[in-house]
């Protein structure tokens, strides 16, 4: 080995999670180029932002698409801030890569990808891998026994269901739901947009009234009913105040314990009723807004049924959470739930949302450097000049 | 001397929108979902003169500025592929399944769920005229005012 450190880096499409597989965690920083109304000097690089005072209007230049690197020009911005001196500053050249890529990424993204870190930034050596399977092997890492794992990453972009088979995944098995943070975000925005305020440009303030408010529900139509109630009897609504960037940084949900005062009068609140669950609720139901896919619980059925008949039991007993829209409170329970009436009832259905759902593949990540069999899975530059970008077909499993 | 007064929308009103209609209308919705921005860049005003020198840039900085490498623009140039033209290249690279087109969740065996256009809570009517769902009069009026016979995002 001839390298101190490696530097993990999970390239997600709403963010990057960045850091040396030395460090405690990854560091968090949006994957984007952000132009703020206020700010007209500069654009904001990933977590700039934090420095942008008013992000009102806030307009994203972003890499990804349908959760696909496509714009090479911005990501590669992004890339030379994020290992730059003012980010995590990194010695390429002494410093074995770990990089993550989606499934069934397109062939030109992984040639791309492979040819700017040895070319542009002559990286020591380089592992390109799915976010999944750095996700799954931090299960199989942290949960000895298990020989399956049934993935369930829901991302920004999209949302995987992943069977992983003794640390294989199933390329079979795989199923895409064309649902993630943002369609959220964006639906949210619709409906505010159409029943009270017009938000639609406030993709960075809607984002967080969305991490906020919403919450999956575990008894849809009985939320319905409740949130049809008026006065006391509706426990669902909430008000949210929106920051105005003066004396209001960032927006909040108003405690609805608390008698509103005098002083809240120049505050500009949402109110959220049903919003708050119907919201989430297109991860379980994507026909809900005309997006003709079965929904997550439907999908992880269909997805078993290609597994082999003696991994069932296994797959259910391996329920793993992953991804930032796993965070709406109810998530884990919700799935427990519809797996548990939909699985068959000698199968124990066991479900586990990640701690940190966000950097969970990340960690996997960090964890994999530790492997013995590590560096055999890295191409080095020496190899890449050698065999060109063949060597990097035979050696990645993506 | 009625019908003269009368104003273009009213005359509209009667009009029942088609199925090819309504479906360019659904996939426009679900295209909005996927957008980044709905509005214009705000910085698109502004004129970046080349002409004007950058005073902080001294000659120290920018050989260090060339040993960078290649710029972001040669990159942009050097991948150039649209999405779907990814997908399409995809297509001819990977007929065989599993690949990108197979992954792709099924259709929902289960029948869809009907919720108001207007306030979100389950519905139980239907607009003749467009097909959006209404679940009141109350509703039905707002929706027949901004939604049902034109487009507005």
């Amino acid at each position: 080995m001839d390298y101190d450190d490696v530097f993990v880096l999970d390239n997600g499409a709403c963010t990057a999670k960045a850091g040396f597989a030395s460090s405690d965690d990854a560091r968090i920083i949006p994957n984007c180029i952000m132009k703020a109304k206020s700010e007209r000097r500069r654009p904001f690089i990933g977590d700039q932002v934090e420095e942008c005072r008013d992000a009102s209007g806030l307009f994203y230049i972003l890499p990804f698409q349908k959760g696909y690197l496509i714009n090479w020009d911005v990501q590669k911005n992004i890339w030379d801030y994020i290992f730059s001196a003012e980010c995590l500053p990194v010695n390429f050249p002494e410093t074995p890569v770990v990089i993550t890529e989606p499934y069934f990424n397109f062939n030109s993204c992984k040639e791309a990808m492979t040819e700017i870190f040895f070319e542009e930034y002559d990286c020591h050596s380089l592992l390109r891998i799915n976010a999944g399977d750095l996700s799954s092997y931090h299960y199989f890492n942290t949960n000895q026994n298990s020989l399956c794992c049934l993935l369930v990453d829901v991302g920004y972009s999209f949302t995987h269901i992943v069977p992983y088979i003794k640390g294989k995944k199933l390329k079979n098995g795989i199923r895409r739901i064309d649902i993630g943070g943002k369609v959220l975000t964006n639906h949210l925005k619709e409906i505010t947009s159409y029943r009270q305020l017009h938000v639609m440009d406030e993709t960075y303030v809607m984002n967080q009234v969305k991490e906020d408010a919403c919450f999956v529900s575990l008894d849809f139509y009985k939320d319905m009913k409740i949130a049809q109630k008026r006065g006391k009897e509706n426990t669902i609504v909430r008000d949210y105040v929106l920051p105005d960037y003066t004396s209001i940084r960032r927006g909040y949900v108003k405690d609805p314990a608390v008698a509103p005062s005098g002083e809240d009068g120049d505050q500009q609140t949402l109110r959220l009723n049903n919003e708050r669950f119907t919201v989430p609720e297109l991860l379980f139901n994507p026909s809900d807004v005309g997006i003709t896919q079965m929904g997550i619980v439907e999908a992880i059925v269909d997805s078993l049924s290609v597994c082999p008949a003696e991994t069932h039991p296994h797959l259910y007993r391996n329920i793993m959470l992953v991804g930032g829209s796993t965070l709406f409170p109810g998530f884990r329970d919700r799935v427990c739930k519809e797996v548990r009436t939909l699985a068959p009832c000698d199968f124990d259905v066991n479900v586990t949302l990640a701690k940190n759902p966000i950097t969970y593949s990340w960690n996997g990540g960090r964890l994999l450097t530790q492997d013995p069999e590590f560096s055999s899975r890295l191409v080095s530059k020496d190899e890449y000049e050698d065999h060109g970008y063949n060597i990097c077909l035979d050696r990645f499993d993506v | 001397m009625a019908t003269a007064r009368e104003s273009g929308r009213l005359k509209e009103s009667g009009k029942v929108l088609d199925e090819a209609t309504r479906k360019r209308r659904a996939r426009k919705a679900l295209e909005a979902l996927e957008l980044d921005n709905f509005h214009e860049d705000p910085h698109a005003d502004l004129v970046m003169s080349k002409k004007v020198p950058k005073f902080q840039e001294t000659l120290d900085n920018r050989s260090v500025k060339r040993k960078k490498g290649k710029s972001a623009e040669y990159y942009k140039q050097r991948f150039r592929k649209t999405f779907p033209q990814l997908v399409e290249e995809d297509r001819n690279y990977n007929p065989n399944p599993p690949n990108y087109m197979s992954a792709q969740a099924a259709p929902s065996k289960c029948p869809e769920r009907r919720f108001c256009a207007v306030c979100g809570f389950p519905s139980t009517y239907t607009c003749v005229k467009c097909g959006a769902r209404y679940c009141s009069i109350r509703c039905s009026g707002t929706h027949l005012d901004t939604r049902c016979l034109k487009w507005t995002a």
